[in-house]
């Protein structure tokens, strides 16, 4: 800063720069400018980006720690009990600070809205500058070659100017910016020596960085749309079995963005006709019990086109109109038909699921129709092959190879709609156990005046459907981030100075190549070397050893952000 | 041969044989780079042991090579299937890339010994999350994952050697600050230290630190310029430089060091301990790591003199991060992919994607820490060294500790 004397008059003080609003006052409104100014000047500092990034970082490693609602809700409930992580207390404060929820918590929007905020003020600038910089910038002329310069020089029978005009035509040819101050009279050249100056690099990297940091606005932007636009349904089917039409009322569990309308939906129909699944058998192979394969094979109908079967498999969804179709769980699917004094209370497909410690898939009957209500716990244990005393050895292999049917009967009010309740599971707060008994496929038994029968046994596949019209958006962010981290990374800018001069005595011409690399000086050295020798091959120019000692130390530009890490001059 | 034949011969050719080859040939090249200071007779001598060194080395990636094939005809699969073979893998992407680009692409062969002791140490981790070969569940087995996983271990690789080129960076930085500090009390801290001990130095001692970041080869001193014969001067110029390569490593305080590797070794392998069956059990696995953490720390220390100069150790470790950044976002793009195919989702927050996601943000820090003025230099360094923990946690936090959608720590 210039020092300003009050003593002397007002003449001999430098020029004070006007303040930015001289209509400011001091007013409460001056207070507010002045408050946005700063925080625009300090989100524009690199420092400012790195704090919010370290931030961001910490807050990642809490959601890494601590489990997550919308991830592992059970986890955090078992937290919050005191069952499971650092005890009840901890968990309690843990759950004020919003740490069980760490991607919804308002502190983690606040940060993305200042990390973007930060990105903005430090790009807006930025792109000024490039944008000036393509515009307007040359490569600069060099009055003497700095002592930290990569050097060689040649000597060679061309004239000076037969060894500009080569020089600068070589580094056209490569694609450098080239600034030909060869003649005596070049324009800008004022006092410096003949020349010709060379740049490059130096758009590619700070391109590939803006680039970069501009595909975060896109990803940003594909993530907020696409969070709008989006559609997620979940709906089970029964091998063989009716299937289900794409429609809004059909998905047991349906989450559509907010954009997402009636109309989105494509209207197709899909049925389940097999499902394989298959595991490792073998009980000493390795991986035993692990499964090997799930395939749903399904048939397709378009609304208005014929029926076509199709494959969804374990990783590779079906497409159908745009829309994705993904197998997401399974179970066994036991008929199980009940009837009460001769009146048939209930007959379909259950939707057993896998229960707890996975010996055991789970489901139950609510047979409201009966007088009072039947409700049946039903386990079903697939393979349970019969003992030497005849009854059913329970093992906790997956596959159907003997499967057995366990029902626990209940009278009384089931009291459907009153309570939570899914719908593998009874609320037996207001029924009665009467009894049990164990059912093969093809069997009946009586419970109390209760006939069940199991014909039959098939599986079901949950499947999801989903509609991501950002995907393509995001991929094309994606590959925006990818393509302009390399050029950020990999391109380096470097300049080059071909400073020809007549030797004295000989006749002959000196040729001077001095290079500096702002980044990545082992990779210019090579490249430096390649350059002296393509020179030498156009000139027709042998090394020489320079006949002057070195100059003066003197920079001929400023040096940049990572000038060069003071490359030494090879002779 | 049977499957039980070709998986014991997996495990062989993986402990001893590869681990042995490592070790040794980190210690041939480590003998190698002491005698870099020495007379033309001890270069030469070390010329030949980096030739052993090399052979060693080429030798152990070789069988390491032999294993990751063994393994896969025994479980006919891609060997990248749990823990174990991740971190195996890791450690050959790491050996292998790093060697070739210390050796071809920036022709620095004399640090070699230290990328080996780093895979040696990997591998020796490997060991501890040893798994018996295997099949793969079905939805693990696509291209994507594949894919992903690959580039993801790959640069976990170069990572790992980053963080080795960080380490002696700041062991190197620590040695010349203090030297610099003790010899001449009105110099100022500089955060490019080897342009001012360059400075203090009276004589000319090859130790490559007065040499700066893009001079030739260290060490590559035309060969004639070392008479047989001494003469006094010589001698004196001697004396002077062993006392300075001493003063370097005084400079780093050992007990200092050690407390320092043990709490920042604590901060990933505390893992162990909570996921040992027995806490004796745990704290061992815990106590070893630390303690081999600590001895490499230690052995680094004694070859401070040897090493390069600070700009050449920082630029090495930016450009390995900078590759493996990469290679790691790619690694990731590729798994919300994979996530999207399999699971019809493709970012979910799991524990995994929380990880990866956390060690790309601290190595981005790293990569704006380099190039913030006021920042580079040791602070970015320390990122780095921070963010290369950041992974290992997270990685070991997320398969032991928290189990996600990408388990594959049980299989
Ligand atoms: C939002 C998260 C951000 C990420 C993940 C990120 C990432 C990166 C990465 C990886 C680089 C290295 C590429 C290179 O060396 O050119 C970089 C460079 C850079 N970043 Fe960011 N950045 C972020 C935000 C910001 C913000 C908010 C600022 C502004 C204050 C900023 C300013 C810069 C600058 C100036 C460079 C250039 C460094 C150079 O040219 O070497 N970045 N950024």
């Amino acid at each position: 800063m210039s020092r300003i004397d009050s003593a002397a008059p007002p003449e001999a003080n430098p020029l004070v720069r006007p303040p930015d609003r001289p209509d400011g006052g001091d007013g409460p409104g001056h207070f507010v400018r002045a408050s946005v100014v700063m925080g625009w000047r300090w989100m524009t500092r690199m420092r400012t980006a790195l704090y919010l990034l370290a931030l961001l970082a910490l807050l990642t490693l809490v959601a890494t720690v601590v489990p997550q609602q919308p991830n592992v809700p059970g986890t955090v409930e078992s937290w919050l009990a005191g069952s499971e992580g650092p005890g009840a207390g901890i968990s309690r404060v843990l759950g004020l600070t919003g740490a069980f929820d760490v991607y919804g918590s308002a502190v983690f929007l606040a940060l993305l809205l200042l990390l973007f905020l930060s990105l903005t003020a430090c790009l807006v600038p930025r792109i000024r500058a490039f944008v000036r910089l393509v515009r307007h910038s040359q490569p600069p002329l060099v009055r003497s070659v700095g002592r930290t310069d990569l050097t060689a020089h040649l000597v060679t029978d061309s004239s000076p100017d037969e060894a500009h005009a080569a020089a600068a035509a070589l580094l056209r040819d490569r694609r450098w910016r080239v600034r030909d101050a060869g003649a005596p009279d070049a324009p800008g050249r004022g006092t410096k020596p003949a020349q010709v100056a060379a740049e490059t690099g130096l758009w590619t990297r700070e391109g590939g960085s803006l680039l970069f940091h501009l595909s975060f606005y896109v990803l940003l932007a594909a993530i907020v749309f696409g969070q709008l636009l989006t559609f997620e349904g979940q709906r089970g089917l029964v091998e063989g079995e009716a299937g289900f039409v794409d429609t809004e009322v059909s998905y047991w569990s349906y989450r559509p963005g907010r954009w997402w309308g009636e109309a989105d939906h494509r209207g197709w129909r899909m049925d389940l006709d097999a499902f394989h699944v298959d595991w490792v058998r073998d009980p000493l192979a390795p991986g035993a019990g692990q499964p090997t394969t799930f395939r749903s094979e399904v048939t397709i109908t378009p609304p208005d086109g014929e029926p076509y079967p199709a494959v969804i498999d374990s990783n590779q969804p079906l497409v159908v109109d745009g829309m994705k179709i993904h197998q997401l769980d399974w179970g066994y699917s036991p008929r199980l038909v009940v009837e009460v004094d001769g009146e048939v209370v209930h007959d379909r497909f259950l939707t057993a699921q896998l229960g707890d410690g996975g010996a055991f898939y789970r489901t139950a009957v609510k047979a409201p129709g009966a007088d009072p209500d039947v409700g049946l716990d039903v386990f079903l244990y697939p393979f349970a092959p019969d003992g030497d005393d005849g009854r059913p050895q329970l093992t906790g292999a997956p596959w159907d190879d003997a499967p057995v049917v366990i029902v626990s009967q209940y009278r009384g009010n089931l009291r459907l709609g009153e309570t939570q309740q899914t719908i593998n599971e009874l609320d037996t707060s207001g029924l009665e156990l009467v009894g049990g008994a164990y059912l093969r496929p093809g069997q009946t038994v009586e419970i109390e005046g209760v006939t069940v029968s199991f014909p039959e046994l098939r599986r079901w596949v949950g499947f999801q459907v989903s509609d991501r019209p950002q995907i393509p958006w995001l991929l094309f962010g994606s590959a925006l981030l990818v393509g302009g981290l390399i050029l950020a990374l990999y391109a380096y800018r470097r300049r080059l100075w071909v400073l020809a001069s007549p030797e004295p005595g000989s006749g002959r011409t000196l040729l001077l190549v001095a290079g500096r690399a702002f980044q990545r000086p082992q990779a210019f050295e090579e490249e430096h070397a390649r350059l002296v020798a393509a020179l030498a091959d156009a000139t027709g120019a042998t090394p020489a050893t320079p006949v002057a000692p070195d100059e003066p130390p003197q920079d001929p530009a400023p040096a940049g952000s990572a000038a060069g890490a003071g490359a030494p001059s090879t002779r | 041969m049977s499957t039980d034949q070709l998986a014991s011969l997996s495990r062989v050719l993986y402990s001893p044989t590869t681990l042995a080859l490592y070790l040794g040939a980190a210690f041939v090249y480590l003998y190698a780079l002491t005698t870099t200071v020495g007379r033309s007779a001890e270069r030469e001598r070390g010329r030949r042991a980096q030739r052993v060194g090399a052979i060693l080395a080429v030798l152990g990636i070789t069988t390491h090579v032999a294993h990751e094939i063994v393994r896969g005809l025994a479980q006919e699969r891609f060997p990248l299937g749990n823990m174990f073979e991740v971190t195996s893998l890791m450690a050959l992407v790491g050996v292998a890339g790093g060697l070739a680009y210390l050796q071809f692409v920036r022709k620095r062969p004399e640090l070699n010994g230290f990328v080996l002791l780093g895979g040696a140490l990997l591998l020796a981790m490997a060991l501890l999350m040893y798994a018996e070969p295997g099949p793969l569940q079905p939805i693990l087995d696509t291209w994507w994952r594949h894919f992903h996983v690959s580039l993801l271990v790959g640069a976990m690789g170069i990572f790992a050697a980053g963080f080795v080129f960080n380490g002696l960076y700041l062991l190197r930085d620590t040695a010349e600050r203090s030297v610099a500090a003790a010899r001449t009390a009105t110099t100022r801290g500089s955060t490019v230290g080897a342009a001012y001990v360059g400075d203090l130095d009276t004589g000319d001692v090859p130790t490559g630190s007065s040499v700066a970041a893009a001079g030739g080869p260290h060490g590559d001193g035309p060969d004639g310029e070392d008479p047989e014969g001494e003469d006094p001067d010589e001698a004196a110029e001697r004396a002077h430089a062993a006392a300075y390569r001493a003063a370097l490593r005084a400079g780093v305080p050992a007990v200092k060091l050690a407390v320092g590797v043990f709490v920042g070794t604590a901060l990933v392998s505390w893992v162990w301990l909570v996921e040992a069956d027995t806490l004796a059990a745990g704290m061992q696995r815990f106590l070893t790591v630390n303690l081999v953490m600590v001895a490499a720390a230690l052995l680094a220390r004694w070859f401070v003199p040897f090493l390069p100069s600070t700009a050449t150790l920082d630029g090495l470790a930016h450009r390995t991060i900078a590759f493996a950044f990469v290679m790691w976002t790619v690694g990731v793009i590729a798994g919300a992919m994979w996530a999207e195919q399999s699971w019809g989702r493709f970012w979910g927050w799991d524990p995994k994607e929380t990880g990866s996601f956390l060690t790309w943000v601290a190595y981005a820090g790293y990569l704006h820490a380099r190039a913030t003025h006021g920042v580079k230099g040791r602070k970015a360094a320390w990122i780095g060294v921070g963010s290369f923990l950041v992974l290992m946690a997270t990685y070991l936090v997320a398969n032991y500790v928290i189990v996600g959608l990408h388990s594959y720590a049980e299989l």
